[in-house]
């Protein structure tokens, strides 16, 4: 939560710079084409955004990734190919999506909310383990231990946005896909959620795509940052070097990236 | 620290009364076939063999998220099941109850895959047409049916040892049944498979990208509540004794639905009040108009949604979030929902309690019973 405004410098040393490999991916809903041809990668460990107006297609990229929509071209993860795969294939291999929306069970328990997201993690051995990552979720989001038997559709939406992201985190994705965090919540419940999806990062290791609106939001807690428009990538690089060239940021994103070099 | 004692105390305070609440409906349901008429211990039977169709629909419609108007098909299922096997072969009753049980299971995989593709009214119709062509096709297996004349089996007898009336035996058994059946229902919703229903029902893009197989579960969803059908028509042949194409009409899916949402979707006890409901409303509807039961019937139904939209099982908690609005803050506590949380759980689990009211309004005459010792669904046919 602390220094938000301060930005990420480097990117973490890895090994696997292609973790998530993206080739010529084109996407679309009927008629409707979305995406004409995106390439990106995304190193392990690393936090991506991609930003841009409304309608460029941000959303597109997570649905394609995760399954939602069909897409051409070629989406690899850890060598996998993730393209003509249905949701539920993708989560087995490790892609879990916030969707937009938050997507909440509003008639289950806010425990039970996170026990879907160990859905795919059956049998005797993993129990242990899924409680425990059930605590882990608890410290992470301590609002949410005390609502653990509300149902979560009378939880605020800052708290409905804490289980989505618990959800998907339980289930220990090699690749976590969030969609608009910041939709419709205060700016401080904002801030507090992107510090812990810092945090998580931080400690897990896991890699995150982030598509956001909120562009001084997503940079302050990204490693690498892609603006798209219109359905193709205008611009790309380190977030740092993104936040800082406000003039850039501000053409193409249609907003003001206010950087805060001064104190 | 002090909130903590205070959650304590109301967990331990719940759990008492929900023991309570356990040990009040199991004394009642133990006590009733001694202290009621013969007809009205059947009636009570009946209610419920229904419960055990309802709670099964009420994992389709309620906890899955969606229709079925043709459970009437299930229902007819098993209890064909449970009648061919006591003609034709001469089995017990007790191995008829597997038999039926597994028979509805895999029917309702098989129906269940257009569930897959359909949603809503198109669900609804394709359903509808099991309810709607299985009579004529049960009249058409002349040989093994029995055709339109039907099959006369053994009713259940009680063991000398007993020392129990036909009747309190054959009410014994249903009720031991119905509890395992809605204890399983339970059971089921709580576990994985149950909570991934639910979630599908809540958001079935969201879950699955959280790896729910949609195309699994809502099969599954099918295949048990017709299990439950297929359970609730073996015990009807047990009860009754005896079935026809006749007895199974669209009209008992229908009103099978129509009980459900009476009685409260998506609730646990639900299905038991609702099957109280299609037991005795429409024998009291008789009473109140000989010429048009049916009218009376709907009205009812109007009636109930109209005061309780969410079911008679709704219809506590909503009494008192009424009379909490009224009531000033500081004099809510005392006297006002404490008689009423009381006896709100109270009237809940047991049939009993909203049968025996209900009884005092139906004349256990005789004519009635020779008549349609069917219950329900035959009677509104009739009009």
């Amino acid at each position: 939560m602390s220094g938000t405004a301060t930005g990420r410098t480097e990117a973490p040393a890895s090994e696997e710079p292609d973790f998530l490999e993206v080739r010529g991916l084109h996407a679309g809903y009927g008629q409707a084409r979305v995406l004409q041809g995106l390439d990106f990668s995304v190193a392990r460990g690393e936090v991506c955004a991609i930003l841009g107006p409304n309608g460029a297609g941000k959303t597109t990229t997570l649905r394609a990734l995760s399954g939602m929509v069909r897409g051409r071209g070629s989406v690899t993860l850890n060598g996998t190919e993730l393209l003509g795969r249905s949701p539920e294939q993708a989560a087995r291999l490790g892609v879990a999506h916030v969707p937009e929306g938050r997507g909440t069970f509003n008639d289950l328990t806010v425990e039970e909310n996170l026990r879907i997201g160990a859905h795919l993690r059956t049998g005797r051995r993993n129990r242990a383990a899924v409680t425990a990552d059930l605590e882990r979720i608890y410290d992470y989001f301590p609002a949410l231990r005390r609502r653990s038997r509300q149902a979560a559709g009378s939880l605020s939406g800052g708290e409905q946005q804490m289980i989505a992201i618990g959800r998907a985190l339980m289930l220990r994705p090699a690749l976590l896909l969030l969609d608009e965090p910041s939709l419709g919540l205060a700016p401080l419940v904002t801030r507090e959620l992107f510090g812990i999806v810092r945090a998580v990062n931080e400690e897990e290791r896991t890699t995150v795509v982030v598509v956001e609106q909120n562009a001084q939001l997503a940079l302050d807690i990204a490693h690498r940052a892609h603006v798209l428009e219109a359905g193709r990538l205008v611009l790309s690089g380190p977030a740092r070097e993104i936040r800082e060239d406000g003039q850039v940021a501000e053409v193409y994103l249609g907003v003001s990236v206010r950087s805060r070099k001064a104190g | 620290m002090n909130t903590i004692v205070t959650a304590l105390g109301t967990a331990r305070a719940r759990r008492l009364r929900a023991a309570l609440t356990v040990l009040l409906a199991t004394a009642a349901a133990v006590g009733a076939p001694f202290y009621f008429a013969p007809f009205q211990v059947f009636q009570l039977t009946m209610v419920l063999l229904y419960a055990v169709a309802l709670a099964g629909l009420n994992l389709l419609v309620g906890f899955g998220g969606q229709i079925s108007l043709g459970h009437g098909a299930f229902f007819a299922a098993g209890a064909y099941t449970a009648a061919v096997m006591l003609d034709r072969y001469g089995t017990g009753h007790l191995a008829t109850l597997p038999a039926a049980a597994a028979g509805c299971f895999l029917l309702g995989l098989g129906f269940g895959v257009p569930a897959l593709r359909l949603r809503g009214l198109y669900l609804a119709l394709v359903t509808l047409s099991f309810a709607v062509f299985l009579p004529p096709l049960l009249k058409r297996l002349e040989p093994v049916t029995g055709g339109s004349m039907g099959l006369t089996v053994d009713k259940l007898r009680p063991p000398a040892w007993s020392g129990l009336a036909e009747d309190q035996w054959t009410y014994f058994v249903v009720l031991a049944v119905t509890t395992v059946a809605l204890l399983c229902a339970r059971n089921l919703l709580r576990s994985r498979a149950g909570r991934a229903l639910r979630a599908v029902r809540d958001n079935e893009s969201a879950a699955e990208v959280m790896g729910v197989r949609l195309s699994l579960h809502k099969t599954l969803a099918f295949a048990w509540s017709a299990m439950f059908a297929g359970v609730a028509g073996c015990l009807y042949t047990w009860v009754i004794g005896f079935v026809s194409p006749d007895s199974f009409g669209f009209v008992l899916s229908i009103t099978l639905l129509a009980g459900l949402v009476v009685g409260g979707l998506a609730s646990l006890y639900g299905p038991l009040l609702g099957a109280a409901f299609v037991m005795y409303v429409p024998s009291v509807s008789q009473d109140l108009s000989e010429a048009a039961p049916g009218v009376v019937f709907g009205l009812l139904i109007i009636t109930v949604m109209f005061v309780a939209p969410t079911g008679l099982a709704g219809l506590p908690g909503r009494v008192l979030a009424a009379v909490a609005r009224r009531r000033p803050r500081a004099t809510a506590a005392p006297p006002g929902p404490a008689p009423g949380t009381g006896s709100a759980p109270e009237a809940e689990p047991g049939p009993e309690a909203g049968s025996g009211a209900l009884t005092t309004l139906t004349p256990p005459g005789p004519a009635v019973v020779d008549a349609e010792p069917v219950g329900a669904p035959p009677r509104t046919e009739k009009e």
